[in-house]
């Protein structure tokens, strides 16, 4: 089954220049969301109270297991920030790429035992909800977000003193920039041959 | 020249292999014993209770991956098939990753099969501050000489580009520094060790004494959770277990009864303290889950002047010990150095960097080397290790705090795998940790490494070594079992895995788990048919 998707940066060869100054330019003050950090906790209980309220908005997209319509809005969002070499993917090939990165992503939040997959489905949560996402991010909303605006968000809350907001920077980063450099259209970038050349051969002789 | 896959040829000749999400309708499994877990302790222990003619039955969570499945020598699949939670297990606040196998074989089907003995200083340790007896060194010799034939333990003299730095660098130094002793036979040194080994070269259990036990008669059950020990006046009278979906992780509904004289739990160290916590059986001392240690691991990333491919070949073949013992066992926290393999996905984890920061280092990876510090937790007051607890649902999480002892360990191991990558020629290195950034030389890199935060979330934790939570002790209020791994309160039940080690090992944990179980389950062999 095809995710319906739509990938940032599609068509260009550079999306660093796709960011969006609008986005950007929402950013709240380092103040103010360290303000919002001492909260989080108890945003994140207020966050998963008002997802709460629809239940279309509960259910994983079609085809996925864990990853609902706005989380995988967000890994979107974050694959071509967190690593940029996907923008030097050849065009063509973003969107069955994006999918499977995403498929990854879900997989593995699917295989999560119960504790990990509460806290991350409150992360997610919390940044689903559009005023929430926009005070603690700066981000509007995750579908069409810049670059530059993902990696300033992600740079907020990994720079903060607050180790919950640590946490949830440092697990987007992991799980998108894993399951990007698991597919082998990154190797090259990277280098890596793909798996030992005469071992490969005679097992799959 | 396609290899023949062990499984598909012991099948049609005759093994009994369940795959549990196969089953039609509720079943009752009977055995003599029925050992949970196929790791390092439940892999020996069948091999061993089914040759003495014991009816054996083997239990295994995760699914029968086998030689078949590894030809793609493939990072996705691997951490999908072959490990806890994908390869995304951590501890419960998310800060330490956790490396652990979850498959029949359990982590020997996935590890990168360095063979140590168990330092002497720890077993003399363990008999002077835990009251373990039976398991000092002149009594185990002759069990892990026993193991080391059994599974082909041969030092590995043919070392890539990635371990030859951590040699160099030792060698310039002055450091000790050892050639490891690898459990393969036939290796084609391919370096995909982690990912399920291609070839069956690897000695796990996967391809050695499970398949030994299934010829005398053991049965395997795979995709099959055992939910819970059933026990009445002190003794276990029968276990439930549902079993899983063809996705491995989710219940289908069928229950399976298990019946059994003995059982034996070897889920590793976490999830044996966890069945026994589900099973609410008898922890009058409170030891449970208690004390669990995990080697927690740092990393420092090299730039090498010449590609280091530190993908192929055989990924652990030299380790130091000169930062291990020099303070005894109870002095300040010491560590062990070795080298991991790199592949693209946990590589760009472990950088945890962002555009172009993360592009830039990956552009490098060939030619990056990674050292990594196993820190020898439990051994004093100051380092108590971590804990078991369930989810709502049953499941394990493990809680871990960082000590500040612990914290003086992690900063000076970062300290020394730098110097040691700068001794080897490297041209840049970073520790993994969210603050740091290449450094060029020996002493910008100390001045820096002085000055970063200690703290989770910041430092890049790693753990693959999961010990402790059902200690032995002969003295019941210390630990859950006694030396030979016989639970205190319940007669018919033993733990044979890493749960029983009173604290952390200080070298990679799979041969003190095969030697200490053969140990043990000779012992019991004996007892169940005397």
């Amino acid at each position: 089954m095809k995710l319906p998707l739509r990938v940032p940066g599609e068509g260009t060869m550079n999306p660093e220049t796709q960011a969006r100054p609008s986005a950007a330019g929402h950013g709240l003050a380092r103040r103010d969301v360290l303000k919002l950090g001492l909260g989080f906790s108890l945003a994140l209980g207020l966050g998963t109270a008002l997802v709460g309220c629809s239940d279309s908005a509960k259910a994983p997209v079609a085809g996925l297991r864990f990853l609902r319509a706005g989380d995988a809005e967000l890994f979107q969002a974050l694959l071509p920030a967190v690593a940029v070499e996907f923008g030097r993917i050849d065009a063509a090939q973003r969107t069955p790429l994006m999918e499977r990165v995403l498929r990854h992503v879900d997989g593995t939040c699917a295989a999560l035992g119960q504790g990990a997959q509460k806290e991350l489905r409150k992360l997610l949560d919390l940044l689903a909800i559009t005023p929430l996402r926009y005070a603690l991010t700066g981000v509007g909303g995750w579908d069409g977000a810049g670059v530059e605006a993902m990696q300033a968000f992600l740079a907020r809350w990994r720079g903060s003193r607050f180790a919950t907001l640590n946490a949830g920077g440092n697990i987007l980063v992991t799980l998108t920039a894993s399951a990007f450099y698991m597919q082998p259209e990154s190797w090259p970038s990277a280098g890596y041959p793909g798996p030992l050349d005469y071992v490969f051969k005679a097992v799959n002789s | 020249m396609a290899l023949p896959d062990i499984y598909t040829e012991g099948i049609a000749s005759g093994w009994k292999v369940i795959d549990a999400s196969r089953l039609a309708g509720p079943q009752t499994l009977q055995a003599d014993v029925a050992i949970i877990g196929s790791g390092a302790g439940g892999g020996v222990a069948a091999e061993l209770l089914a040759l003495a003619g014991l009816k054996v039955l083997l239990l295994e969570e995760g699914a029968l991956r086998t030689s078949d499945s590894f030809r793609d020598m493939d990072e996705a699949r691997a951490y999908r098939e072959l490990y806890q939670e994908a390869g995304a297990r951590a501890t419960s606040d998310g800060a330490i990753a956790v490396m652990q196998g979850r498959s029949v074989g359990g982590s020997t089907t996935v590890n990168w099969t360095s063979s140590f003995r168990t330092p002497k200083q720890t077993l003399e340790h363990w008999a002077a501050q835990h009251e373990v007896k039976g398991h000092g060194v002149a009594e185990m010799q002759p069990w892990f000489e026993q193991m080391e034939r059994r599974l082909d333990v041969m030092r590995w003299e043919a070392h890539n580009a990635n371990n030859n730095v951590l040699k160099l660098g030792c060698e310039k130094l002055g450091w000790e520094a050892h050639a490891i002793p690898r459990n393969v036979r036939g290796c084609w040194n391919s370096g995909y060790c982690g990912f399920g080994c291609p070839v069956n070269a690897k000695q796990s259990m996967l391809v050695s004494t499970i398949p030994e036990a299934l010829r005398h008669g053991a049965t395997l059950a795979h995709r099959l959770r055992v939910r819970q020990l059933q026990h009445a006046d002190g003794r276990i009278t029968g276990a439930v277990g549902e079993a899983l979906r063809a996705d491995g992780i989710t219940a289908s509904g069928t229950q399976v009864t298990i019946q059994a004289r003995h059982f034996i739990a070897a889920g590793g160290a976490i999830n044996t303290p966890a069945l026994l916590l589900r099973s609410a059986l008898p922890d009058p001392h409170q030891r449970l889950g208690k004390h669990t240690l995990i080697h927690p691991v740092v990393l420092s990333i090299a730039q090498m002047p010449e590609r280091v491919d530190a993908f192929y070949g055989a990924p652990q073949s030299i380790a130091s010990d000169h930062f291990q013992w020099k303070d005894g066992a109870t002095g300040p926290m010491g560590y062990k150095l070795e080298v991991p393999p790199l592949f693209p996905g946990i590589t760009s984890g472990v950088l945890n960097r962002v555009g172009t920061d993360l592009q830039q280092s990956m552009a490098a990876f060939a030619h990056s080397n990674a050292v990594l510090a196993l820190l020898r937790d439990g051994f004093v007051e100051q380092s108590p290790g971590g804990s078991v607890r369930l989810a709502d649902d049953g499941s394990p999480m493990l809680d871990y705090d960082v000590s500040d002892y612990v914290w003086d360990g992690v900063r000076r191991a970062w300290l020394s795998m730098a110097e040691l990558q700068f001794a080897a020629g490297a041209r840049q290195v970073r520790p993994a940790h969210l603050d740091s950034s290449f450094h060029s030389s020996w002493a910008e890199a100390r001045k820096a490494i002085a000055e970063l935060p200690l703290k989770k979330f910041r430092a890049s934790l790693f753990t693959a070594h999961l010990m402790g939570g059902c200690a032995m002790s002969e003295n019941p209020k210390r630990g859950v079992v006694d030396s030979r791994g016989r639970h205190h309160q319940i007669a018919n039940l033993s733990v044979l895995d890493g749960s029983v080690f009173p604290t952390s090992l200080g070298v990679n944990p799979q041969l003190s788990i095969f030697a200490l179980t053969a140990q043990n389950a000779t012992a019991l062999a004996r007892e169940l048919k005397g």
